[in-house]
């Protein structure tokens, strides 16, 4: 079997649901036919559609609710990722939709980094993916991230190049702008090992009184771990810890005074063969809803964010 | 009797191997809190204590009264902790040579290696020391040697005098020979690794992370020296993060191939890490 390693990164503007299934549907159909491996993860009320058009093709297609392929975002790398392993040596298609209208600031600015992040995570993979989005109700934001994070756009009249596409580095730079903890932050010094456990039990008491759930604060207080160690590891005193309310998440923000990851890619994949080293970000983005590393003149910052229901 | 003002408290968590302490009482129970602290640090991380007492039957049901409920309660029948009389390890030294003791100390050092323990301190009741030597002089000869050994050994120990036995400046000439005061109490450690003989490996309680992974591969790479079959009961196991799943993960890539390391009854949490990282190996065995 010839092996085409090249991903393509593809979306399309659908209008109306009907276009959707006919589109989505001949997609996959496509990669059925080509005894490519198929997933689909979209919104659980498009999936029985897709069945239904599908037919017989449908039992060869592995389908997912986006409501747990995109918990949190970054999961749908891992899923990826993990499907791409179990077969290395076949083309993997997917379609992968989430409902964005639910998506807080900061899960929109992660949404961007992860179209982005497609490009250079999977660059070197046999897989072909296909972003729908709704035109209807899709605001200019959304349509211009999926202008410049995919290499070809799709519409009823077919796939091309498409000429808006962004260099994904410039797409990350451009989303590092980071601010200082507010002011009514409850903030914590941690400078040596031994602080990393007082932070623990320092996230615990103010995520429970935010009203986080149980399992969110086990994510967190991991999440928390994670980068506190990097900081500890490789950034610089004073290195602090800021918890606050930051509208629709809540904020476990790291500082400290060292420069940063030199490598804006960092923790975007799992290392590729096991290592002693650079789990941490990846891990954290894995438990957090949204995370956001950044820098500015006093150091490094990471915010790593928890959806607050209201 | 004045104990000098001038020697520092240890902090029982920060204390290198190879630390010379000394600490004074003029009670049992004094004794038995300074003897308490060190011991359950020592044990807690994994190390072999070995107790030297003044009365052997004394000191056994005194260190049996204070792990009892704790969880090294099993350390004096697993071997972890060993209770030694006084005339037993001392016996020669009244002739004026040290080499007897000194070989004794390399003896003890090189057992606790082979037993599977990272490594050895030492609880030393030095009661009538004193009298067996002929003079504070000989003893501040000793405790001058016995720094230079355990120092090249790796030994930590904790001096116990009697103050009652104590004349003059006796106790501030003998605290000038140690590193710091041990204290009479310590606050309870993150986790506890402590040895098991059956399924040979360790129990580990507790939080693991960037501030004590070091010590928890250094004390299973002890058990592996041994057998490199080890299990680690991590039913009470509260946290760990994935710098120490990572290392765990290198120690069984490491290990022989009819080697293992079994994660018996891991927290949700490890599992978690696991499966979010993908950090299995075939050698990293995790159960039930």
């Amino acid at each position: 079997m010839t092996r085409t390693a090249l991903a393509t990164h593809t979306a399309l503007v659908y209008g109306g649901e009907d276009q959707f299934v006919s589109s989505v549907g001949a997609y996959l159909a496509e990669g059925v036919a080509r005894d490519e491996r198929v997933l689909a993860v979209v919104p659980r009320v498009k999936l029985e559609r897709l069945r239904d058009e599908l037919g017989a093709d449908a039992q060869r297609v592995d389908f997912v609710d986006a409501r747990d392929g995109y918990r949190p975002q970054w999961n749908v790398f891992r899923a990826v990722l993990n499907s791409l392993a179990e077969a290395p040596d076949r083309r993997l298609r997917v379609v992968a939709e989430q409902d964005l209208a639910v998506r807080s600031a900061a899960e929109i600015r992660d949404y961007q980094r992860l179209e982005a992040m497609v490009n250079v995570v999977f660059r070197d993979h046999p897989l072909t993916l296909l972003c729908p989005y709704d035109a209807h109700g899709l605001s200019s934001e959304l349509f211009d991230i999926s202008r410049q994070t995919h290499s070809d756009v799709m519409d009823a009249t077919g796939c091309r190049p498409n000429e808006q596409f962004a260099d994904p580095a410039a797409i990350l730079l451009g989303l590092s702008a980071v601010t200082a903890a507010p002011a009514n932050a409850v903030s914590l010094r941690a400078d040596g090992p031994a602080d990393v456990s007082t932070a623990r039990r320092f996230v615990r008491d103010h995520a429970a009184r935010a009203g986080l759930d149980a399992d969110k604060i086990d994510d967190l207080v991991l999440a928390v771990t994670e980068v506190l160690t990097n900081a500890l590891t490789h950034g610089r005193p004073p290195r602090s810890l800021h918890l606050y309310d930051g509208g629709a998440t809540w904020v476990c923000h790291v500082h400290d005074s060292g420069a940063g990851p030199g490598d804006p890619f960092t923790g975007f994949a799992p290392p590729a063969v096991p290592s002693d080293h650079g789990y941490g970000l990846w891990l954290a983005r894995q438990l957090c809803d949204a995370v956001d590393v950044g820098s500015d003149a006093t150091g490094t910052h990471v915010l790593l964010h928890a959806r607050i229901a209201r | 009797m004045a104990i000098p003002p001038e020697l520092a408290t240890a902090n029982l968590a920060d204390v290198a191997p190879g630390t010379h302490l000394c600490a004074f009482y003029d009670s049992d129970e004094q004794l038995a809190r300074i003897a308490s602290a060190f011991v359950a640090r020592g044990l807690a991380a994994g190390d072999r204590l070995l107790y030297v007492a003044t009365d052997d039957d004394a000191a056994t049901s005194m260190l049996s009264s204070l792990l009892g409920e704790h969880p090294s309660c099993h350390a004096l029948s697993n071997g972890q902790l060993q209770i030694q009389a006084f005339g037993d390890v001392y016996g020669d030294v009244h002739t004026g040579d040290f080499a007897p003791i000194e070989a004794g100390f390399r003896a003890a050092a090189e057992q606790t290696r082979k037993s599977g323990f990272p490594g050895l301190r030492v609880a030393a009741e030095m009661g009538d020391f004193a009298r067996f030597l002929g003079s504070c002089e000989e003893v501040l000869r000793w405790e001058q040697r016995s720094t230079a050994i355990q120092r090249e050994l790796g030994v930590s120990s904790v001096c116990q005098y009697d103050l009652r036995y104590l004349e003059g400046d006796d106790a501030a000439r003998v605290a000038a020979e140690h590193a710091a005061l041990s204290p009479d109490r310590d606050d309870p450690p993150m986790a506890t690794f402590l040895a098991v003989g059956e399924p040979w490996g360790l129990k580990v309680a507790g939080e693991v992370d960037i501030a004590n992974r070091d010590a928890l591969i250094r004390a299973i790479r002890s058990r592996a020296g041994v057998s490199p079959r080890v299990h680690l009961d991590l039913t009470e196991l509260t946290f760990t993060d994935v710098g120490t799943l990572s290392r765990l993960h290198s120690l069984a890539a490491a290990l022989p191939h009819d080697g293992h390391l079994v994660l018996r009854r891991p927290p949700d949490l490890l599992r978690r890490i696991l499966a979010i990282t993908g950090l299995w190996h075939q050698r990293m065995v995790v159960e039930p």
